[in-house]
């Protein structure tokens, strides 16, 4: 039992390091808590009062190193972003090998587990695995008690061999059977699996293909390889020598002189060439926009304005500077003809030169009638 | 923006604070003219009131104000608008033939034949009212339109001047510029250097002949000959027809009669050479330029650089060539340009081996110097890498990389070259089984505007055809068919290989019961003509058994093709057709139909083979048809079918026959036993 608390206390340590840390896995820490909150009752169903204890320290003890290893390594942004990653990878790689390592834990562990509910057995055998995969080779804090157990017993250094031979080869056995482990039939299946969806897009291209027999080349086969001979192609595409023939120069080209037949001849090849046939009525009217044929949609509002587009619109609109000669400064004839002039200016379907014929033919008209109009008075000068 | 209630106090607004405000009006017109604009933008503030402000706030600070700057558009640009809003409609034929329905053309052939009669005809009019000024003299346009109304075509100075050699110059009449020019300088008068410049120009353009015009009454001067090509955009054997240049020539002639002789006499002289393939004259003439101490151009060099492969035979002098024209470039300051470099690239396409590394330098090149690649100089790379073999990299990598830089890119064309890329990016897909590039290439084509850039109906056939070959080769039955309806007929008719391509397809992802409305479209598409197609579909549809409905649509399908056979005389019936034709009959039930195809074998001169009888026996067992069943075993040993025998027998055995029948057949039975004939 206590091989087995100090083995949970140890896989704590280094799982949480894995997935606390992060940080960014909320759920999965909350999932572990419920694992081990819940693992009382279930063990009180199962197994009956001895054994809630020893859980009960146990969960307490994980908790508690799991707090603080949370709390006294404060990490940056970029680092946990990395653990988490690296978190990931780990966690991949965990379910994978989870089945075997449980086996092996029945194998190697003392009956009693064995009456342990699975959801527990897998958390362990989680814990277990991380504790193998960090003493890849032997653990120095167990080198560190092999020795000092050693040191208790007469002919110290014999013992202390003797100790770590045989640490080591429970390591060996543990790791044949490991392997032995992966050799079956599920495994492959599941490694089979991951290679394929890894290479398929590549392998769906070329290596169909391969087997077609019309005779067009398959010179080129995209594994790896052919993935590396490419960076190596982007860097020469790219970033190649060169002819080293001439200078970037920042200086401009002498000003170009009149476009000459050969310029107007190219750049009508040029309009040729790109030239569709137009695909809808509006693309056609824009083609004849072009051709000068089609009268053109107004982009503002002095469209139309051919023989009007030099005249500003003052010109249209204060007229009344056409009435200070020739008309009299006050009386009937100049009230009449301040009408004139505002309806005139509100009018947008004169030129301003028919505005002015306008006015100067109530002139001519005035100063021919200018007798009658001085008989009756209205004519004021 | 203004709403007619508006309108009037408006004016009333601006009239008559027009005294107050004029004397700033006419010192500052154009300002207030902003100003008030700028105020009948918010004019619920009232005007008056407004424009009073305006007028003070004038007066303060009229130095702080600056006015926005004018924007400018395009007289296309509403038009250019309202057309993005318009997606293609896959079903519709091409627009320019909507006008006429009975006109949609349903093929290739058709395709061309119609765009390129509109065209004629649009060519006629224009020669008709050009060549007869006189009955057009009537102008119905308000404004004017000057491009409805009958060009000059004919010089109209007669008198011997600059100006009537100007004239001539501009309306490309070569040779009578070139009389004009002789009278000219047999008269002493001395021709401004500007104008022998483009007389050169135009000689050796036209390589010293009337530009095609006098030839027949199709085009008459180079505007409408390239409204033609615009529109009609089909390659014509004119265009192919070269004329050579000849030795001692007018531009020649000319060029060795003037007194000083200058950059733009040679630069015309040798860009004409190399246009006509005189490649050795226009070295020699460059060789010239130098001995007189005159340094070329660039159109020169871009000329003589193109120019190199012709004039040498192993790779490496071409290049060596290439190289020293290269740096005498750089010796006389002078500034490649796009067109420099894809001569370049053009030129090492003939250079073997030393294409792919110098190809890569010279791209390179290029970046250093900031002229970033057109289309054709990618075209060019990819025809190098595409060719050469397996080692190193090739078109896939290099197309890879290319469309990886151009994606999203909207491109204008730069090079006429340019227009060959597309067509040769999908081919290096479609020779590499690359699907994923090739709806790279695609996605690039469908951006923007670029697909002007895929070049003449020609080469949009040929685009779309590997892009269809790829598809139908390469992806799932039901992406192909998507794009299908996608693609066809409204841009593209398939050739009898594509159609096949695409039979192969139903074959594999074994989805052959769509195959009788494919025989629909390849009927509509006019490719019925080809026996073989037929006979690739009969057979597929022969092949095996399906169910009875599908059977029911491959028989009607079949008595289709039956009748596009009789119809068409140029078709012949072959025995694997009629076999087939009789057989999906059979399968369907239709005895009678199937009937009458085993007299066409007769009429035919073919032979049905021993399945079909046989087959054809059973279902007449099956109908119970004594008679029918005698008639067939009668007819076999017409055609003297050693299998009649057992016909017989089978017959004896299975049917209930009379006393005639029997005797018939027996003896028939017993023909065939003695195998002696």
């Amino acid at each position: 039992m206590y091989r087995f608390l100090s083995r949970t206390v140890c896989a704590a340590r280094s799982s949480s390091v894995i997935v606390y840390e992060s940080c960014a896995l909320p759920t999965k820490c909350e999932k572990a808590m419920a694992n081990q909150t819940e693992k009382p009752v279930v063990l009180m169903a199962e197994d009956g009062s001895t054994t809630q204890q020893q859980t009960d320290v146990k969960t307490e003890q994980v908790v508690a190193k799991q707090t603080q290893v949370n709390t006294d390594v404060p990490k940056s942004g970029k680092e946990s972003l990395l653990d988490l990653l690296g978190a990931m990878k780990v966690e991949v790689t965990n379910k994978r090998r989870l089945k075997n390592l449980k086996v092996k834990q029945n194998f190697e562990s003392p009956p009693e587990y064995k009456s342990k509910p699975a959801a527990m057995e897998s958390t362990i055998s989680m814990f277990q695995k991380a504790t193998e995969e960090a003493s890849e080779s032997l653990d120095p804090t167990l080198v560190a008690a092999a020795s000092a157990a050693a040191a208790t017993l007469p002919n110290s250094n014999q013992a202390e061999s003797e100790l770590l031979r045989q640490l080591r080869q429970r390591k060996a056995i543990t790791e044949a059977q490991k392997k032995g482990d992966i050799s079956n039939l599920g495994e492959i299946i599941a490694e089979m699996k991951v290679g394929k969806k890894q290479t398929r897009q590549n392998a769906w291209a070329a290596n169909q293909i391969r087997f077609d027999d019309d005779g067009r080349g398959y010179t080129h086969d995209r594994g790896i390889t052919a993935e590396l001979v490419g960076v190596r192609e982007r860097r020469s595409f790219l970033l190649g020598k060169r002819l080293n023939i001439f200078s970037p120069s920042t200086e401009e080209d002498a000003v170009e002189s009149t476009p000459t037949l050969w310029d107007v001849e190219f750049a009508n090849n040029l309009s040729q060439v790109t030239d569709q046939i137009p695909r809808n009525g509006l693309e056609e009217m824009i083609q004849w926009t072009k051709e000068g044929k089609m009268w053109q949609y107004p982009v503002d509002n002095e469209a139309g304005l051919e023989e009007e587009a030099s005249v500003p619109f003052h010109e249209h609109v204060f007229l009344e500077k056409h009435l200070e000669e020739g008309f009299p400064r006050q009386g009937p004839v100049r009230h009449f003809m301040e009408l004139v002039v505002v309806g005139l200016s509100k009018n947008p379907y004169l030129t301003v030169q028919q505005k002015k014929e306008h006015i100067s033919w109530f002139r001519d008209y005035f100063h021919q009638n200018e007798e009658i109009l001085k008989n009756d008075d209205a004519y004021l000068s | 923006m203004v709403s007619p209630t508006q309108k009037p106090s408006v004016c009333t607004n601006m009239a008559a604070p027009g005294r107050h405000v004029g004397h700033y009006m006419k010192r500052n017109g154009r300002f207030l003219l902003c100003n008030i604009e700028q105020v009948l933008g918010h004019r619920s503030f009232g005007c008056t009131t407004a424009v009073r402000q305006v007028a003070e706030a004038n007066k303060e600070s009229a130095e702080s104000i600056v006015i926005p700057r004018k924007k400018t558009w395009s007289k296309e640009a509403v038009l250019e608008a309202l057309a993005s809003t318009v997606g293609r409609d896959p079903t519709a034929y091409s627009y320019q033939f909507q006008d006429d329905p009975y006109l949609s053309p349903r093929s290739a052939v058709e395709f061309k034949l119609y765009s390129l009669s509109q065209e004629s005809g649009r060519s006629a009019a224009k020669y008709f009212i050009n060549s007869n000024p006189k009955f057009f003299t009537k102008d119905f346009a308000e404004p004017h339109i000057p491009c409805l109304m009958p060009e000059t075509v004919s010089p109209c100075l007669e008198e011997v001047s600059e100006e009537a050699l100007k004239e001539r110059i501009n309306l490309r009449k070569v040779t009578a510029a070139v009389d004009m020019y002789d009278q000219l300088v047999q008269a002493g008068t001395a021709v401004s250097m500007e104008t022998t410049h483009s007389l050169l120009d135009v000689i050796s353009f036209y390589c010293d002949r009337d530009p095609a015009e006098e030839e027949g009454p199709q085009t008459e001067d180079t505007e409408s000959k390239d409204q033609k090509k615009r529109k009609g955009n089909f390659r014509r054997a004119s265009d192919f027809l070269k004329f050579s240049w000849k030795e001692n020539n007018n531009a020649e002639r000319i060029f060795n009669l003037l007194p000083e002789r200058d950059t733009r006499c040679y630069s015309a002289l040798i860009r004409g050479m190399v246009k006509h393939e005189a490649y050795a004259k226009a070295f020699n003439m460059y060789t010239d330029m130098l001995n007189n101490r005159l340094t070329a151009d660039v159109h020169i060099f871009n000329a003589l650089i193109s120019a190199a492969p012709e004039v040498r035979d192993k790779y490496h002098e071409k290049w060596d060539l290439i190289t020293e024209l290269l740096k005498q470039m750089n010796e006389q300051k002078i500034r490649p340009n796009l067109l420099t470099f894809n001569s370049v690239l053009k030129a090492l396409r003939r250079c073997g081996f030393l294409a792919k590394t110098q190809a890569l330098h010279t791209l390179s090149e290029m970046k250093a110097l900031g002229i970033a690649p057109s289309l054709a100089s990618y075209e060019h790379m990819l025809a190098i890498f595409h060719r050469s073999g397996s080692s190193g990299p090739n078109g896939t990598d290099l197309l890879q990389e290319v469309v990886a830089e151009l994606a999203e890119t909207n491109f204008t064309c730069q090079d006429p070259h340019d227009v060959m890329f597309f067509s040769c990016a999908i081919r290096v897909c479609l020779d590499n089984k690359d699907l994923e590039l090739g709806y790279k290439v695609h996605s690039l084509v469908e951006f923007g505007e670029n697909y002007r850039l895929l070049g003449d109906p020609f080469n949009q056939s040929v685009y779309y055809g590997r892009f269809f070959n790829l598809l139908c080769m390469m992806e799932h039955i039901d992406e192909v068919l998507k794009w299908y309806k996608r693609l066809i007929p409204s841009l593209y008719y398939p050739n009898p290989q594509g159609m096949k391509d695409l039979l192969q397809a139903l074959d594999t992802d074994s989805r052959l019961d769509l195959l009788p409305s494919i025989w629909k479209d390849i009927k509509s598409l006019g490719l019925t003509n080809r026996p073989d197609m037929a006979e690739e579909l009969l057979s597929l549809m022969t092949r095996d058994n399906h169910s009875p409905e599908i059977q029911e649509s491959f028989a009607a399908c079949a008595l289709d093709i039956k009748s596009v056979f009789d119809l068409k005389f140029s078709l012949e019936w072959t025995n694997s057709s009629l076999s087939h034709v009789t057989m999906l009959l059979l399968r369907a039930n239709k005895t009678e139909k199937a009937w009458e195809m085993l007299h066409l074998f007769k009429s035919n001169n073919r032979v049905p083979s021993d399945d079909l009888l046989n087959s054809f026996l059973s279902v007449c067992r099956t109908d119970d048809a004594p008679q029918k069943a005698v008639e067939l075993v009668q007819m076999s040993a017409a055609f003297c079918l050693p299998t009649t025998p057992q016909l017989a027998k089978r017959t004896l055995t299975d049917f209930n026959l009379t006393e005639e029948q029997r005797a018939i057949l027996s003896e028939l039975e017993a023909a065939g036993g003695e195998p002696s004939d």
